[in-house]
């Protein structure tokens, strides 16, 4: 088990690498491609009115005048060893990872993508406990109670979860209960450090707004798997041998359909861990989300590459995880 | 000795000063205001475009909250060009001139900040003296210096340190090659020529030219003290020095800003800020939606960014009396309109951009940019109401006829040779709906006249930098059209019209004078501007502003309006004409 970890984390570090690259490529590369010069990239980034001089020495402070090759090699080596800053009075050090300096406003990327990585967290992770605990338990029981009104309406249910963009679901519950019945009034983020309770409170919405649209997936192929295994013969014969029918659902039926579970839930968990754009925008949440809008909307170049990176890393890291409950779920299942 | 007189020149602004305060004396007894309800007691819809709501004097220990939906440039006051942030800084910074708290037209009116007075100017119009308060003081109680004045232009002057503010200095001022303080410190800390600082209170500016509105550039707060030895360069937008009635508790970048009271601010060296709340707090990043929601639940006090709520939000409020009630529909010095490229065929024909000019459907452009509450007013003029030197004029039936003159627009293009239309190209940024739509207005109005437009969208970002603002893009490209709107420096003609329409403003890239507008009769008119003064200066653009509509270069849109709406509790609550917003630096609470 101690080898694979290393292995993955060792192909974690290429991968991460190859992405880098190919998102250099695309935002670096491939204007240059496209007839955009050093000289007019850096023209974005002096303000109004630049003359000549201002704008080549704004190439020469954000490096756009070396080579390509050159840029892409300073940027890896910053992420590894660091970078110095000159912020006019004095010169600061950037630590490994330092994913440089932003564009625009000239503060460091890593610091403000941990500061934002918080809110992403929070959003992320209670939103997963919410629609893994709430779609398989409807997909269960839906399984169960196959063609009854139960069944009908929480399919239904899922149906519309699965149609409603965050967007849509949360400015109407936005709309519902903060404004119209202030149950949840003026929702914004709070550190869990700063005040669990206000936190939790703040974060009710989002969460429900989020997980509504992934359990409704959730139930829907829980319902699926369930019925599909409750076909069984093993099902058969651990009811004939007189298993309760808890521990026949819960330990042997629901076991089988856990491990596409699983892999959707490390593919979901590690797209939203890069940030919940849509949640975040929707309540004002400044998570990683937000910074990507903003570093796309701005073109800020390092913090896209940052955040594009960080939004790697999670998702290789979640199916890392994925991999190695298979063999949990699964007995068959051995890790090579 | 050569004996320094008042000119000429600074009469120009004394003047202009007294014009507009004479023209709103029946509104301001003081820095404030009179306050005006109706006859009940309550607010009334647009009440604080002419008059201060609930004026209060009143200390609160109350917090002051307010929302973005975006983040600021900079809060560094020589480092940001965003109109709401130019307003914003007053809270916390004071720049040698400010413009008078009072609502209606005498929000224009350019008063003594940190200055003692208004200046004086030599003969020639070379340089200028003034002297600054010598009791104001920075946060930490130091005394503020002429020195600190001097250092914190000089700043400005490195764009690859502070890139985003105005470069005025730059363009006005001897030395123009001064390379910025950051560069060799030792060498060029204090090393602009163009600035003298004989002693603490006393600052004598060397100018290249004559420029009789140099006190409205040294409104903009990169005029604001900085004390050298606390400048930490980009990163001094984290904790700027105050000289206002609040300072920097704390800034989580593109967050949150939080204000708290200044112990070592003086409300006597500044009449024109007031120091009532305990309190203020600035949230980044909220969803305008959210904003508009949370404002009308009385969650925050107000829209920061102050160009009006949301479509969805507005309609809320003009749906409910009482809700409209808080509300202001203020021009807000902003215009809207289509540039028309000279250079670029077939808008190289002047009878080609006059057949354009009647033909587009005034009404439709309007409808696109939020119809009569939310997106303007009809124009007629490249200059909008608000701003010193407007006259009203008509040309080409933009009010008489707002749904477009076909007649006229098919005689003009029979004029231009192209009696069945042309086919021509309009650049606009796809990213903002409401240009969009107003691109798309254009585009359907001027094809009832056989002038086929295809739209070329292109992202805000590099707009100016990249396409539009690129003459030699838009010329390769066939582009002879473009989106634009514009919002003056300072609220005179010169500031609104020197970047659209002086042939020197043309650039190579971040182009604004996109109509490539070099026509000598404008050009003379700016350069003769610098001798004139008072109402002989003022009428100077109105003659630029029917000039540049007579070389059909600019399709007038709206001037444009902010819906915006007003917390009930704020007390000092009006539009400040200068920034188009409510003034932020006299804000408090009822309770």
């Amino acid at each position: 088990m101690i080898f694979f970890i290393i292995r993955r984390l060792v192909m974690t570090v290429f991968l991460l690498l190859l992405v880098s690259l190919i998102t250099f490529a695309i935002f670096f590369l491939v204007p240059r491609l496209a007839g955009q010069t050093a000289y007019q990239l850096a023209a974005e980034y002096v303000g109004r009115n630049p003359v000549p001089s201002e704008i080549h020495q704004m190439e020469a402070k954000l490096g756009l005048n070396a080579p390509l090759w050159l840029q892409y090699g300073r940027y890896i080596k910053g992420i590894v060893v660091g970078v110095h800053y000159n912020s006019g009075t004095s010169t600061s050090f950037c630590p490994f990872p330092c994913f440089g300096y932003s564009f625009r406003n000239q503060e460091p990327v890593w610091p403000q993508m941990m500061s934002d990585a918080p809110v992403t967290l929070s959003i992320a992770i209670g939103a997963a406990v919410l629609w893994v605990v709430g779609g398989v338990s409807v997909g269960v029981l839906s399984a169960l109670r196959k063609g009854t009104l139960f069944d009908r309406f929480s399919m239904g249910v899922a149906l519309a979860g699965v149609s409603l963009p965050i967007f849509f679901t949360g400015l109407i519950a936005l709309e519902l209960f903060s404004y119209k019945w202030p149950i949840f009034p003026n929702v914004h983020y709070v550190g869990i450090t700063q005040n669990p309770l206000s936190w939790a409170s703040n974060l009710v919405l989002p969460w429900v707004a989020t997980a509504f649209l992934y359990s409704a997936l959730y139930a829907r192929i829980t319902r699926a798997g369930m019925l599909e295994t409750m076909g069984e013969d093993y099902i058969r014969t651990a009811r004939a041998k007189g298993l309760p029918e808890r521990r026949v659902i819960g330990k042997h039926a629901l076991r089988a359909t856990l491990t596409p579970l699983v892999t959707i839930f490390g593919m979901d968990l590690g797209l939203l861990l890069g940030g919940a754009i849509l949640t975040e925008v929707t309540f004002s949440m400044q998570g990683l989300g937000a910074f990507t809008i903003q570093a796309i909307n701005n073109q800020d170049l390092p913090e896209i590459m940052g955040v594009v990176m960080l939004a790697s890393f999670f998702i290789v890291l979640a199916n890392m995880v994925v991999d190695i409950l298979y063999t949990v779920i699964d007995p068959r299942v051995r890790i090579v | 000795m050569k004996r320094r007189v008042t000119t000429t020149a600074l009469a120009a602004v004394a003047l202009a000063a007294l014009a507009v305060t004479t023209a709103c004396s029946s509104s301001s007894t003081s820095a404030v205001g009179k306050g005006s309800t109706t006859p009940n007691g309550a607010p009334a819809f647009g009440e604080g475009i002419t008059t201060t709501v609930n004026p209060s004097s009143v200390s609160s220990n109350g917090t002051i909250t307010m929302d973005d939906h975006n983040t600021p440039d900079s809060f560094d006051g020589g480092n940001t060009y965003y109109a709401w942030v130019l307003d914003f800084t007053h809270l916390y910074e004071l720049p040698m001139f400010v413009y008078k708290s009072c609502p209606g037209l005498c929000g224009d009116t350019l008063v003594p900040g940190l200055a003692a007075d208004m200046g004086t100017v030599s003969d020639n119009g070379l340089t200028w003296t003034f002297h600054i308060q010598p009791d104001v003081k920075f946060e930490n109680g130091t005394v503020v210096t002429a020195a600190d004045v001097k250092y914190a232009i000089e700043r400005t002057y490195d764009r690859s340190v502070l890139a985003n503010g105005p470069t005025y200095y730059q363009a006005l001022l001897t030395d123009p090659t001064y390379p910025g303080p950051y560069k060799d410190r030792a060498k060029n800390l204090m090393g602009l020529t163009a600035i003298d600082v004989p002693n603490n209170t006393t600052l004598v500016f060397h100018l290249q030219a004559p420029f009789p509105d140099l006190p409205y550039v040294l409104a903009f707060p990169s005029s604001a003290p900085v004390p050298p030895a606390s400048d930490t360069g980009s990163n001094y937008q984290l904790h700027p020095m105050s000289t206002g009635p609040y300072m920097f508790q704390s800034y989580q970048l593109n967050k949150q800003l939080v204000l708290v009271k200044n112990p070592n601010w003086n409300a006597s060296t500044d009449p024109n800020a007031k120091q009532l709340v305990n309190k203020i707090i600035v949230n980044l990043n909220v969803n305008q939606s959210d904003i508009d929601n949370r404002l009308i639940a009385g969650d925050i006090d107000a829209d920061v960014y102050g160009v009006g709520m949301a479509t969805a939000g507005g309609a809320k409020v003009l749906a409910s009396s009482t809700l409209k009630a808080n509300a202001d529909d203020a021009i807000n010095g902003f215009a809207r309109f289509a540039y028309l490229d000279t250079q670029v065929a077939p808008m190289n024909n002047l009878h080609c951009r006059e057949a354009v000019e009647y033909a587009v459907n005034k009404t439709a452009v309007q409808d696109a940019w939020g119809g009569a509450f939310e997106g303007g007013a009809i124009a007629s003029t490249v200059m909008p109401p608000t701003v010193i030197g407007y006259k009203q004029f008509d040309y080409y039936k933009a009010l008489s006829m707002p749904g477009g003159d076909t007649a006229d627009a098919k005689t003009q293009l029979a004029a231009c040779g192209k009696p069945n239309g042309f086919n021509t190209s309009l650049a606009y940024r796809s990213d903002q709906p409401d240009e969009t739509a107003a691109a798309t207005a254009i585009q359907a109005s001027l094809a009832q006249v056989g002038i086929k437009v295809t739209l070329r969208g292109y992202p805000t970002g590099n707009y100016y930098t990249d396409f539009a603002g690129d003459p030699a893009y838009m010329a390769k490209n066939s582009i002879s059209m473009a989106m634009g709107g514009w919002g003056a420096d300072w609220p005179n003609g010169y500031g609104f019209l020197d970047e659209l329409s002086n042939g020197n403003s043309i650039a190579s890239t971040g182009n604004t004078n996109i109509s490539m507008l070099n026509d000598p009769v404008i050009n003379n008119l700016f350069k003769s501007s610098g001798t004139l003064s008072g109402a002989a200066r003022t009428a100077v653009w109105s003659e630029v502003d029917q000039q540049i509509m007579k070389d059909a270069a600019i399709v007038p849109g709206v001037y444009q309006k902010a819906l915006l709406y007003r917390n009930p509790d704020l007390t000092n609550v009006y539009v400040q004409q200068a920034y188009g917003m409510y003034n932020y630096a006299v804000l408090g609470l009822k309770s």
